[in-house]
């Protein structure tokens, strides 16, 4: 039996607001094998960006356990999760969060930086930034590697972001309403982008959205409803 | 090497972060500023008083030097015998006896005016007409002081006509030395006649309770000039003898001071003690009665020494304010980063950045930019203080505006003194404040909640 590269074990999550304890998650199991596309559907305020937020590391679940290639990630401390997160997940969100100082291949060229000394990093630099460079250039952005994101139109933002989420060559990456914020033509360039990164990287996604079509197209659609998987 | 380079985009994108800097440097810049021209004013000031003193002082007692003290006259000392002693001294170079008094100087048929209110006297000493009168012998003086060279002013009409007898008389009057700028002042030169109202205890008088008032003619002699322009203003120098015969007809020798000059490199408090035990054992005192007393030049001055000392440590503490005004200015520049990047915060985090790593990025852009300041501020700090005067100079010149007014310090140039080890402490100081109010912020970014940044737009 294949093990789930990503899986979350009944996971739990609430929020307390004064004395009121507001639980946002009631029991999720969910797998995500090699490769797979997942899609998490549900209506505002169900839990998806919750659970995927728990699922990349980001939050702490009241209960249950999120898992990594099969291994528990509870009771793992800040850094050890930061680490955790850096080598198996990427991230892709609807407002794409790019760091408006640098530039497009700055911004991926993060990725490489993180957990890595001056020294490690100037050792590599060259492979690294060709590496980037090739990212950019498969999304699109071969003539982009200069511009700042206040240069960037939406889509090629989302591009930018979803390089940066390559950079780290991540076993999944999780991605949060990726298309919410671009109009139709350039949301089903970047869905083209994401389902090809799919088939020619192996990678598995896991995407937060409201569209059925999107949802239609992945191998697997959760729903998820008032904290709970429906379907 | 995230938080390095991110740093480094930080600093270099964000021109508030220059407000910050120049906050840093504004202080640094004053304290070194400020701080080298007290020290370089304490240095010249200390050199001006040691050039219109002996090293050491033997008193009567102590207290004689005062004016109030002086109501109760000490008993002479016995110069003949102390002389004797001192100059078997090795140390001792040359002695000169002094006698001590005050006075009012006008012009004959002038009203004498009154004397000044007590405590007030200018630092130069020549708005007011009271002086101290120094009865001194000037080839003894020469022994123990400057007196020579104080004989080579600058205006040659003020010049004593004869330096080796400065005091000679005058249309057989007696002679009076006078600071060279008082002398410019009141508009007096070599052969004037003038008038020295004061008083002396009364003949017979053992209490000295009763003061009956005294008006001699003198001839102005010339002019002297020290270093010290205090010294100048103050003091008019008469010859010893003449003096004693005014103020104490029935004393052969009346002394109340004595001028001792050391040989270079004589340790001055162990030749004071040393001396001042001599002194009280030849005046006969015994143990817990007053007695003579020696002085160093420093101790006689301490007032005036103790004051500017004062006066630098309180600017230190004022100018450590403005280091503190400088420290919110990087507060707030870190603050306001910090503010607006928090979107970035959770992008960080989400990418694997830890607390730890993302305070790491706003505590270096704090460190960094009090570092700029630092150097910037010691550099232009440093250049300053040693270009002050030629900046004053250009200053005159273009404007008419004096920033630093000389004459008033009896100065060639505004003076100033380096000294590494306070610049290494401001520097020091403004790193640890600059360090410290950085990591508030990068303290606070560090805590912040990344969800909040992801979920907002």
């Amino acid at each position: 039996m294949t093990t789930p590269v990503l899986a979350a074990e009944g996971l739990h999550k609430s929020y307390r607001l004064g004395r009121t304890e507001i639980p946002v998650l009631k029991g999720v199991d969910l797998q995500v094998l090699p490769g797979e596309m997942v899609a998490l559907l549900g209506m505002s305020g169900a839990g998806k960006s919750t659970l995927l937020h728990l699922l990349g590391l980001l939050d702490v679940p009241t209960g249950g356990a999120v898992r990594y290639d099969g291994a528990a990630t509870t009771g793992l401390s800040a850094a050890a999760r930061a680490r955790l997160r850096h080598r198996h997940v990427g991230f892709v969100f609807q407002f794409y969060h790019l760091i408006p100082e640098l530039t497009a291949l700055q911004n991926v060229l993060l990725g490489k930086m993180m957990h890595r000394s001056v020294l490690q990093y100037l050792g590599e630099r060259r492979q690294v930034k060709q590496q980037a460079i090739d990212l950019l250039t498969q999304v699109g952005l071969a003539q982009r590697l200069r511009h700042r994101p206040a240069e960037l139109s939406g889509g090629e933002r989302q591009r930018v972001a979803i390089a940066r989420a390559l950079m780290t060559a991540p076993r999944v990456i999780l991605a949060d309403e990726p298309t919410g914020n671009l109009d139709s033509a350039t949301a089903e360039g970047v869905i083209e982008l994401l389902f090809q990164i799919n088939q020619e990287r192996g990678i598995a996604f896991v995407i937060v959205t409201h569209n059925e079509d999107i949802a239609a197209r992945c191998h697997r659609t959760v729903r998820l409803r008032d904290g709970r998987v429906v379907n | 090497m995230y938080r390095l380079f991110l740093a480094l985009r930080y600093l270099l994108t964000r021109p508030i972060n220059i407000l910050g800097m120049l906050g840093v440097t504004l202080g640094v810049w004053a304290l070194i500023v400020v701080v080298s021209i007290f020290s370089g004013f304490i240095a010249v000031v200390t050199e001006h008083i040691r050039s219109a003193g002996a090293d050491l002082s033997l008193l009567a007692r102590d207290g004689a030097d005062s004016p109030f003290e002086r109501e109760r006259p000490a008993q002479p000392l016995d110069e003949h015998k102390l002389r004797e002693l001192l100059e078997a001294d090795p140390d001792v170079a040359g002695t000169a006896p002094r006698l001590v008094h005050f006075g009012l100087v006008h012009r004959r048929g002038h009203r004498p005016p009154p004397p000044p209110l007590l405590g007030r006297s200018a630092l130069q000493g020549g708005d007011v007409p009271f002086l101290f009168v120094l009865g001194i012998d000037p080839a003894r003086e020469a022994t123990a002081t400057g007196f020579r060279s104080w004989l080579q002013v600058r205006d040659p009409a003020l010049a004593v006509a004869d330096p080796d007898d400065p005091l000679r008389r005058i249309d057989d009057l007696p002679t009076m030395l006078l600071g060279e700028e008082r002398m410019r002042a009141e508009g007096l030169k070599p052969g004037d006649k003038v008038v020295l109202t004061t008083g002396r205890v009364a003949a017979g008088n053992v209490a000295a309770t009763a003061i009956e008032p005294l008006h001699v003619e003198f001839a102005v002699a010339g002019a002297y000039r020290t270093r010290h322009g205090g010294f100048d203003g103050n003091n008019l120098l008469v010859d010893l003898v003449t003096l004693g015969k005014l103020l104490r007809p029935d004393q052969a020798h009346p002394v109340q001071e004595l001028s001792i000059r050391l040989h270079p490199g004589a340790d001055l408090t162990a030749a004071r003690n040393r001396i001042a035990e001599l002194a009280r054992q030849a005046a006969g005192t015994r143990p817990g009665e007053t007695g003579p007393v020696v002085r160093t030049w420093r101790e006689r001055n301490q007032s005036l020494l103790q004051s500017v000392e004062h006066q630098r440590a309180l600017m230190k503490i004022v100018l450590i304010v403005i280091m503190v005004v400088a420290a919110f200015l990087m507060y707030a520049t870190l603050s306001m980063m910090v503010a607006e990047k928090t979107g970035d915060i959770g992008i960080l985090t989400a990418m694997g950045g830890s607390a730890f790593g993302i305070m790491q990025v706003f505590l270096s852009c704090g460190v960094a930019i009090t570092l700029a300041g630092v150097l910037l501020g010691t550099v232009t700090g440093c250049l300053s203080a040693i270009y002050l005067e030629e900046f004053r100079q250009f200053v005159l010149g273009l404007t008419g505006v004096d920033l630093f007014p000389l004459k008033v310090y009896n100065l060639d140039r505004v003076p100033h003194e380096l000294d590494p080890v306070w610049i290494a402490q401001v520097a020091a100081m403004a790193m640890l404040i600059g360090a410290l109010v950085s990591a508030l912020p990068a303290l606070r970014a560090a805590r912040h909640d990344p969800l909040v940044s992801l979920r907002g737009a």
